[in-house]
C-alpha cells in the first residue's frame, strides 16, 4: 500500500489524524509526578543504605562475638592443657621421690 | 550512555507531549486515560533516560511505549467490563483542544471502531507517517502482519466511511 499513490479518502485520513495539542497542565502533571517520584527514590536509597550500613554493623559485631568465643575457648583449652602438666609434672617427681626412697630402703635392707 | 548527546527531560517533554498524547487518545478514545498514560510514559522515560542514546531514539521509545501502555490500558479496561468507546468530542477538556474538522471528527470516531491491531497500525501510518517497517518495528510485529493489518484495516475504514459518512465522502 506504500507503493500506491494516496486517494482522497487517505488524505482525509492523514488530516483527521493530526496530532493533538496536549492538554493544558499535563507537562506540570508529569514534572510535579517526577518531583515525587524522585524523593520517593531518594527516600528509598538512604533506607537501602541504613539498612546496609546495620547489616554491615550486625555482622561485624557477631563475627567479633564469635571470634572472641574461639579465643576464649582456646585459652581455656591452654589453660586446662597446662594444669594437666603442671599435675602430671607433680605426679612424676612423686613417684620419683618415690621410688627413689624404695631403691634407698632396699639398699639399707641389704 | 552510549554518544555524547545529554537528554534534557523537560525539554523532551515540551516537544513530545503532543505526540505521545495523541497516541494514547486515538488508541484509547478517552482523554482522560490518554492523559494518565501519557504521565506514565514519560515517567518511565525519566526512569530509563541513561539508556536514550539520541533524540531519534528519545522519539521513538516514546512512540513504543506510548502503544503498549495504551494497548495494556484497553485489555485492563477489557478485564473490568467497561464500555470500550467513549466519544471522541466530549466535553470533557475540549476547551483546550483545537476541534478537528466534522469529517474529521467522523473518521477519528471511525477508526476507534476498528480492531486495536488494525487501529494501532493505521494511527502509526497516518499519525506518525511511519512506514511499515518502522510500524512493525515500533509494534514489534512482523512486517507482513503489520501490511496485513494496514490494507484491512484501510479497507475496513472505507467500507465503514461508505456506511456512514455518505454525507462527507463521496466515490468511496
Amino acid at each position: 500500500m506504500e507503493f500506491e499513490p494516496m486517494d482522497d479518502f487517505e488524505r482525509d485520513l492523514r488530516a483527521a489524524m493530526q496530532r493533538r495539542p496536549a492538554p493544558v497542565g499535563l507537562k506540570r502533571k508529569v514534572m510535579e509526578r517526577r518531583a515525587k517520584e524522585h524523593t520517593i527514590r531518594r527516600h528509598e536509597r538512604v533506607v537501602w543504605w541504613e539498612r546496609l550500613a546495620a547489616s554491615i554493623v550486625l555482622v561485624s559485631v557477631i563475627s567479633g562475638a564469635l571470634a572472641w568465643h574461639n579465643m576464649e575457648e582456646r585459652r581455656k583449652g591452654e589453660e586446662a592443657k597446662q594444669q594437666v602438666f603442671t599435675a602430671l609434672r607433680i605426679t612424676s617427681r612423686a613417684l620419683q621421690q618415690m621410688n627413689e626412697q624404695l631403691t634407698q630402703h632396699g639398699k639399707d635392707g641389704e | 550512555m552510549a554518544g555524547n548527546w545529554q537528554p534534557e527531560f523537560e525539554q523532551l517533554v515540551d516537544e513530545h507531549q503532543s505526540m505521545v498524547y495523541s497516541l494514547a487518545l486515538r488508541m484509547t478514545a478517552d482523554r482522560g486515560l490518554a492523559e494518565e498514560i501519557a504521565q506514565d510514559v514519560f515517567l518511565e522515560l525519566d526512569r530509563h533516560l541513561g539508556k536514550i542514546e539520541s533524540p531519534l531514539h528519545a522519539m521513538a521509545w516514546l512512540r513504543r511505549v506510548a502503544m503498549s501502555r495504551s494497548a495494556d490500558a484497553l485489555r485492563r479496561r477489557k478485564v473490568r467490563g467497561m464500555d470500550l468507546w467513549v466519544e471522541m468530542d466530549e466535553s470533557h477538556g475540549a476547551q483546550t483542544e483545537l476541534r478537528p474538522s466534522p469529517l474529521g471528527t467522523r473518521i477519528e470516531s471511525l477508526l476507534s471502531t476498528l480492531p486495536e491491531a488494525q487501529r494501532a497500525a493505521l494511527v502509526l501510518r497516518y499519525q506518525e507517517d511511519l512506514t511499515p517497517e518502522e510500524i512493525a518495528t515500533t509494534l514489534s510485529a512482523p512486517l507482513a502482519t503489520v501490511k496485513s493489518q494496514l490494507q484491512r484495516g484501510l479497507k475496513l475504514l472505507r467500507s465503514k466511511a461508505a456506511i456512514h459518512l455518505k454525507e462527507y465522502v463521496r466515490g468511496i
